[in-house]
């Protein structure tokens, strides 16, 4: 059966510490947007985390909400793109193909979870940081969009590796940068359609929902949470 | 292009010079064809020519629609077959928004075809030269023979004076 | 003694022949604010999208506004021109060309601007679907490929509409001019002549293409709202968007098509084809567009808060009290209440009096496209990532450049095509025996010259 890669994050674990995005930014080559282009909204996160406060003193309540493409079975960005740079592959990730991109912004726009990002500039890094770079990632340059891939380099040179030992890949064998670096291990990778995988698991579970799954994008990353703060919004 | 002819004030001066002209041509041996009429404005409900333009524009026109509309169709669906990508969960040929490709494409089917219709049917370009005469912008209305046979040019020229002609001049066209 | 139709020809071919030093200077002017935007472009294609004032997530604002401003402006000749052919309302035929020349123009100025807002503009090719080893190939299912398809076609058609009746006027001032520009105006013309089958074919090639325009011009402008409704943005995710675009495209360009009117009545001395009556009855359908106007706002916006959904309120909120209240209502008082009392008492629909509230409907209008664009993107369903947007001075410049582009493009359109169609205004002193008229649209004669 073909792999449908799914993340479960998990609400409850989540302390906001934001190792997520340190991992993401190194993992995949993306530049830190510099204090006058974060004041003008330029902040370029694949995965941020979000910060809710409820209630007041003497007892406030944050969430931390961690938010990154929910690579959507029905995503409301690929129709909408002129040149087919935001697909559907057959593995259920909505992919971003940069030498397609022209750069229209329009699924920025459709997208109603704001996690698509634009290139306004080239990318640069300060000395020695370009050292850093992810070979296995390209560098996008300016005018093309980008956003979140579950890693896809490690789910290619992951799948690479199985077939050459001829053998099926393993829960728990690879997983994204982000959830790599979780330090509560709120966020768990794998494949939806391995029935024993740790995610498929959580993600049919009683705690799950979807971020504005009234919305009917059909996303692949289910948010675990006991309360009832997205009771409206299981499903 | 040789023409000799007359020029009138109004549009019945000018039918009566074509009628005149139109009797005129087997006695003094030219053909009805070689009839010019010209004139700055066209004038509504006058029979100042032998050929009838017939509704085909209209029908070409539909035609032209057709073939935009099938161009439409095919390019879009068999493109999407052939380079199969689901996007958003939408099927592989979704049949509303081909269909405003096609839309677009019927409309464009038939304006090229009125224009390419309309150049054919009006003689442009044209590259024989033009007969004309600086009374025309003046709203004078042109009926003449082109390269009438030499010896009937002074009998011409008196049936046109007889159909109430302003002016009789030669031209050697432009 | 000259007759009617020799006035008609001295008085429009005048303008080609003879221009005044204001023309020149007005060229300039327009010349400059061109060139300042190509300059402008040059530099945001140089350093990158970034030296505009977009972000995360307003990913669109002042590009996407004078897109839709620009088409919108385009429908002036299209609903004058065609419609008014097609009913056979005699008082259009002074207007038709200028504002057949408005369209083209507007289109064109509107087809450029999406070329470049993009982010590799170099790329935009990849719109067209031209075979190729590359496997590029444009997504059919996006607004974006629609509005390809239909910013092409209405292109095509609106040049042709504006061509064709100008050939036998191209063939006039052939026949007026002499050397180097007989030449010019001979092969402009195609080496008309006048025939009466060539009228006739002329004629049925217009009634066509007045058909085939009008439903065209409908869907392009649709089209363009669908590149906002097709999303599932709060407060575009509206169906009213079509029809709402459409209404409000006709009401921007029969602002424009007065103005324009008003000011080549001024600078080519055209008072005695363009005249009072042309005015009022502009006047008359643009108070009509501004009733309609209003009320596809109120009932999008009532029953948006009638519907109290909290995505959709919080655009609604930024709207109508915080941070675009001003613009907003800027552009209610521009639309509705200064055009409608100006527009709806006879004394004050004069020329000058429907060029002041046309201006106003330009501008209101302008606000209208920027306040359906902006807020929205300012907040969309994630309170998070909620931002804000502000033009730099490279928007700025490139917007001031479009309004460059459209004053020269007329301004030349000017000098080298008669304004006013000659041959149509001759047919209308035939339609009255001799004497240049201007007719009702009920026929009845309202005016009579010496």
């Amino acid at each position: 059966m073909a792999h449908k890669w799914g993340l479960a994050v998990d609400l409850d674990r989540c302390t906001g510490c934001e190792a997520c995005v340190v991992a993401c930014h190194a993992e995949n080559n993306i530049p830190t947007a510099g204090e006058d282009q974060a004041a003008r909204g330029r902040a370029k996160h694949w995965i941020r985390v979000e910060r809710y406060w409820e209630g007041d003193f003497p007892n406030p309540r944050v969430r931390f909400q961690p938010v990154l493409c929910q690579q959507c079975d029905e995503a409301p960005c690929e129709p909408v793109c002129p040149t087919y740079a935001s697909y559907h592959t057959p593995e259920g990730l909505n992919a971003q193909i940069y030498n397609r991109c022209i750069g229209t912004r329009f699924c920025a726009n459709a997208c109603p979870y704001n996690v698509r990002f634009f290139n306004f500039y080239n990318p640069q890094w300060e000395t020695p940081l370009q050292l850093q770079l992810n070979p296995d990632v390209s560098v996008r340059s300016v005018g093309i969009m980008e956003k979140c891939t579950f890693c896809v380099q490690r789910i290619k040179s992951a799948e690479i590796q199985a077939e050459a030992e001829k053998r099926e890949l393993k829960d728990g064998e690879f997983t994204t940068a982000c959830a790599q670096s979780c330090a509560s291990k709120a966020l768990v990778f794998g494949d939806l359609n391995d029935a024993t995988s740790e995610v498929a698991q959580l993600a049919n579970g009683n705690r799950g929902s979807k971020l504005l799954g009234e919305l009917g994008t059909k996303p692949n990353v289910t948010y675990l949470e006991r309360g009832s703060w997205q009771d409206a919004n299981k499903g | 292009m040789n023409a000799l002819y007359g020029l009138y004030v109004d549009a019945p001066g000018a039918q009566r010079a074509v009628d005149a002209l139109r009797a005129a041509s087997s006695e003094l041996k030219f053909n009805t064809r070689q009839i010019v009429v010209v004139s700055g404005e066209p004038h509504e409900g006058y029979e100042f020519t032998d050929s009838h333009a017939t509704s085909s524009p209209y029908r070409w026109a539909v035609l032209g629609a057709t073939i935009g509309g099938t161009t439409g169709y095919l390019l879009t669906t068999l493109s999407q077959k052939s380079y199969p990508l689901f996007t958003g969960g939408m099927s592989l040929t979704p049949a509303w928004t081909n269909g405003i490709i096609i839309y677009e494409m019927i409309m464009l089917g038939a304006i090229l075809t009125t224009l390419v219709v309309l150049l054919i049917g009006a003689g442009l370009p044209n590259f024989k030269g033009v007969i004309t005469d600086p009374e025309i912008g003046k709203g004078k209305i042109l009926v003449g023979v082109v390269d009438p046979p030499q010896n009937s040019q002074a009998e011409l020229e008196r049936r046109l004076r007889l159909a109430g002609a302003a002016q009789v001049k030669q031209s050697t066209g432009t | 003694m000259q007759t009617k139709a020799e006035q008609i020809e001295q008085d429009l071919l005048r303008p080609l022949f003879h221009s005044s030093g204001k023309y020149w200077i007005a060229v300039a002017l327009a010349t400059s604010l061109l060139l300042a935007g190509v300059a402008a472009f040059c530099y945001q294609l140089y350093n990158g999208i970034g030296v505009w004032g977009i972000n995360s997530p307003v990913f669109w604002a002042f590009d996407i506004t004078n897109f839709v401003f620009w088409i919108g402006i385009s429908h002036a000749g299209t609903l004058i021109s065609a419609i008014l052919r097609l009913t056979n309302a005699t008082w259009r035929r002074p207007i038709t060309r200028c504002a057949e020349a408005i369209t083209v123009f507007s289109v064109l100025i509107g087809a450029i601007i999406p070329l470049c807002h993009i982010g590799r503009p170099w790329l935009a090719f990849w719109m067209i679907p031209y075979p190729n080893q590359r496997h590029i190939w444009p997504n059919f299912r996006s607004p974006l490929a629609w509005d390809f398809f239909a910013i092409s076609t209405y292109l095509t058609g609106s040049t042709t509409f504006l061509y064709l009746p100008t050939i036998p006027d191209f063939a006039a001032v052939r026949d007026a001019a002499t050397g180097f520009r007989k030449k010019i105006y001979g092969v402009l013309s195609l080496g008309w002549q006048g025939t009466p089958r060539q009228w006739q074919r002329l004629e049925t090639a217009m009634h066509i293409m007045a058909v085939v325009i009008v439903p065209v011009a409908v869907s392009v402008h649709t089209i363009v709202s669908w590149d906002f409704a097709m999303t599932p943005v709060p407060m575009w995710h509206s169906s009213i968007f079509g029809p709402y675009f459409v209404a409000g495209a006709i009401f921007s360009g029969i602002a424009a098509l007065i103005l324009a009117m008003a000011l080549l009545r001024k600078l080519l001395h055209l008072e005695e084809y363009l005249r009072p009556i042309h005015f009022e009855n502009l006047g008359k359908l643009l108070l009509t567009m501004s009733l309609l106007w209003f009320y596809f706002t109120f009932a999008e916006r009532l029953t948006t808060w009638y519907g109290n959904s909290p995505p959709e309120m919080a655009v609604f909120w930024e709207s109508i009290r915080k941070q675009f209240a001003p613009l907003f209502w800027t552009m209610v008082v521009c639309n509705f209440i200064i055009p409608v009392p100006i527009l709806a008492i006879k004394r004050l629909r004069t020329i000058t009096g429907t060029a002041i509230a046309s201006a106003t409907v330009v501008v209101g209008m302008w606000l209208e496209r920027f306040l359906i664009v902006v807020p929205a993107l300012e907040r969309k369903f994630l309170s998070y990532s909620w931002g804000t947007y502000r033009p730099t001075w490279v928007e700025d410049v490139l917007m001031a450049s479009s309004f460059g582009m459209m004053a020269l493009l007329y301004l030349l359109f000017s000098k080298f095509v008669p304004m006013i169609s000659i041959w149509e205004m001759k047919v209308g002193l035939h339609a009255h025996g001799g004497v240049p008229v201007v007719a009702a649209p009920d026929g009845a004669v309202l005016d009579v010259a010496e």
